[in-house]
């Protein structure tokens, strides 16, 4: 008789293909969430008109929905209106649309609190705008949010587990396979949790880094 | 019973971090006398107020409030448990330097909050007297409203109202109204100046010296921790006898 | 959508409500307690507790809740659904709410603290009447936000088969073969939902920002 961690060994390469599809899910996921976040914060930036007012009430909205909501309505929803989306792309479409929409946000928030005085000697200095936002304004905010940004990271990493539901073979789904056909529940899913701890702390870390690297460019100093 | 001191300090010395900020102090506050501590920054002054009441604990020597003894068990040499500190605290009342009002509650609820969850005084009776130390200080027509609302000098006026609910044998004031704009200083000086008229106990850190020179019965001078000059106040403002204390008056002007 | 419909989304929604309801009613005063425990620093527990909410925000809901139905029979206890739905959401906010607690906590003035004491009370005392007041007040806002965090996450429940707002319209699909109305249905009411919660946190502030003057 082997014992259940001999069990799970023996079918690691499921569990590997899990973690690898949630890795990828998030690594891809969280990159494009994140330009489409400071795509988002340019479009916004500059005076108040409809478009720009229409924008952020779509924002607004997106972060009123839970995100599995979102998911149904693109994978579920959406073929009523013609468009069939596989599960793992519209985890991919998901999971960037609804982050994007939260990392502008933030971003816009440390946008409406951040001291003129850069942005004025940019324009001083001949900078126009487009060049100026991404080249001077928008390091500052990714330096200044750095926090918020972490958390939505990590949030990220954990909503991956919402696309079990759609079928998506993602991390969690791989431990629910294990567990209901090979018995294998307790010792599969600590092991699951002990690997979205440790991408946690990953992320956490990464986040210090940049801390250090902002320091050592003379970025920030506290 | 009139000969008990209501504050008297031995020996006490108190570190920090290895820098010796109180060395082998010595006083005694008779009942009723107003006494000053003055000194330039970092001589110890708060310091040693707050070793009166406890909020710092001194490394070595006694502090004893009417005769009894603050922090430490007389019968075992143990600290005293938390509520026979709390008790002995009672005795003693300190006015902050930032006033310290506790922002949840209204300026009346402010001076009940003790008499009535702590020392079990009828509601009523405490919110009589409490309005009538209000009137006392000045303040009574914003009884009803929230510290925020209130002028530093006002708060101030509140906190003592604050202190004087508790009935304490000794009245702490730490640099009460270094934290004032010059206009409002003179208000809280009245009250106090009135309450030393009262015969109230009082130990007062300030650097405001013509209420010193003109209130205290005893002026003492804190140096490094150690009290270098100890007089009345007519010889300590006129003939001091210590170069460091010329010094400091003339700078102090 | 027809009557029938409508019916079966409100049931979906009780669900949700319900839920939520008792996870953020639990989870609020159990977050309390467990700051509480971490600020009186008792030397094992204290690491313990700290790695206890490390583990328990860093886990997704949807594996918390699958992870305490499939595996708690193993253990002996017989949990059903219901139980597992709650309790998975109940860890998990309560480990949010415990940061949140601790950093209003840590943020209170020391001052007012030595006011109580120097005015002769004793710490608990100081702690009743002086501090846990104005930590109300100040952690309401972070408490609001998490609890709309909840609500937004609570559709785990639907993978071990509990009919929330969310999986009771794959129910209603089934029924009247459109998957889109019942969907946007369910969005609204969440957006509905939220959008109260999203008020409730604006006075909240508005509250935490006068106590801080």
């Amino acid at each position: 008789m082997q014992s259940n961690w001999d069990t799970l060994w023996q079918h690691r390469d499921l569990f590997i293909a899990g973690l690898a599809n949630t890795i990828v899910l998030f690594l891809l996921a969280a990159g494009m969430s994140f330009v489409l976040g400071c795509v988002l914060v340019y479009l916004l930036e500059g005076r108040d008109n409809p478009a720009r007012r229409l924008l952020r009430l779509l924002m607004d909205l997106m972060r009123m929905l839970p995100f599995l909501i979102f998911i149904y309505l693109l994978y579920y929803g959406l073929p009523a209106l013609g468009l069939r989306l596989q599960a793992w792309n519209a985890g991919l479409i998901g999971l960037t649309l609804y982050y994007g929409a939260y990392f502008a946000e933030v971003l816009r928030g440390a946008r409406l609190v951040l001291p003129p005085g850069s942005l004025e000697a940019a324009y001083a200095h001949g900078y126009r705008r487009t060049k100026a936002f991404f080249r001077i304004v928008l390091p500052q905010l990714c330096m200044r949010t750095r926090g918020e940004t972490g958390n939505l990271l990590i949030m990220c990493l954990k909503d991956t587990s919402f696309l079990l539901i759609i079928t998506v073979a993602e991390l969690t789904a791989a431990a629910n396979t294990m567990s209901s056909q090979y018995f294998i529940g307790t010792e599969a899913f600590v092991v699951a949790i002990a690997l979205y701890w440790l991408l946690g702390i990953a992320i956490e870390s990464l986040i210090r880094w940049c801390r250090r690297f902002g320091r050592a460019r003379g970025f920030e100093h506290d | 019973m009139t000969d008990t001191p209501a504050v008297s300090i031995h020996n006490l010395s108190k570190s920090f971090g290895g820098i010796e900020v109180l060395r082998d102090i010595n006083l005694t506050v008779a009942r009723g006398e107003v006494v000053s501590i003055l000194g330039s920054s970092g001589s110890g002054k708060s310091t040693l107020l707050r070793c009166v009441n406890w909020l710092e604990q001194p490394d070595r020597g006694e502090v004893r409030i009417g005769g009894a003894r603050m922090g430490v068990d007389e019968a075992t040499g143990r600290p005293l448990s938390a509520r026979a500190l709390a008790a002995m605290r009672a005795r003693t009342g300190m006015v902050f330097q930032n006033f310290n009002l506790w922002p949840h509650l209204t300026v009346l609820q402010n001076v009940m909050e003790v008499p009535v969850h702590v020392q079990g005084v009828a509601r009523a009776r405490a919110r009589e007297r409490a309005l009538a130390l209000l009137a006392k200080v000045g303040v009574a027509d914003k009884a009803e409203q929230y510290p925020h609302t209130l002028s530093g000098g006002q708060k101030q006026r509140v906190a003592i109202a604050r202190v004087l609910a508790i009935e304490p044998q000794v009245l702490l004031f730490d640099e009460p109204t270094s934290a004032l704009d010059p206009e409002r200083v003179g208000e809280v000086l009245a009250v106090m100046r009135e309450l030393a008229e009262g015969g109230y106990t009082m130990m007062v850190v300030t650097h405001e010296m013509d209420f010193a020179r003109a209130v205290s019965d005893q002026v003492v001078f804190l140096e490094q921790g150690k009290i270098i000059e100890q007089c009345a106040p007519e010889k300590f403002f006129t003939r001091p006898e210590t170069e460091r204390v010329r010094r400091f008056l003339e700078l102090e002007g | 959508m027809d009557a029938q419909a409508w019916r079966m989304l409100l049931d979906g929604a009780w669900v949700t409500a319900w839920t939520s309801g008792l996870a953020i009613a639990i989870g609020v005063p159990l977050g309390l307690a467990m700051a509480m425990l971490r600020m009186a620093r008792i030397p094992v527990l204290d690491q313990l507790l700290a790695t206890w909410i490390s583990l328990a925000r860093a886990t997704p809901l949807v594996t918390l809740v699958l992870f305490i139905f499939l595996v708690s029979p193993r253990m002996g206890l017989a949990i059903n659904r219901e139980a597992a739905a709650v309790m998975a959401l109940t860890l998990n906010t309560s480990a949010f709410n415990a940061e949140i607690w601790r950093s209003a906590f840590r943020g209170f003035s020391r001052e007012q603290r030595e006011a109580a004491l120097a005015c002769g009370m004793t710490p608990l005392r100081a702690f009743r009447r002086i501090m846990l007041p104005q930590m109300v007040v100040t952690s309401m806002p972070g408490l609001v936000n998490e609890m709309s965090f909840l609500i937004k996450g609570s559709p785990a429940i639907a993978v071990i088969g509990m009919v929330d707002l969310t999986r009771v319209t794959n129910r209603i699909a089934a029924v009247t073969y459109e998957p889109l109305p019942p969907i946007l249905a369910a969005a609204a009411v969440y957006m509905a939902l939220i959008a109260l919660l999203v008020r409730l946190q604006a006075v909240a502030q508005r509250n935490a920002n006068r106590l801080a003057m």
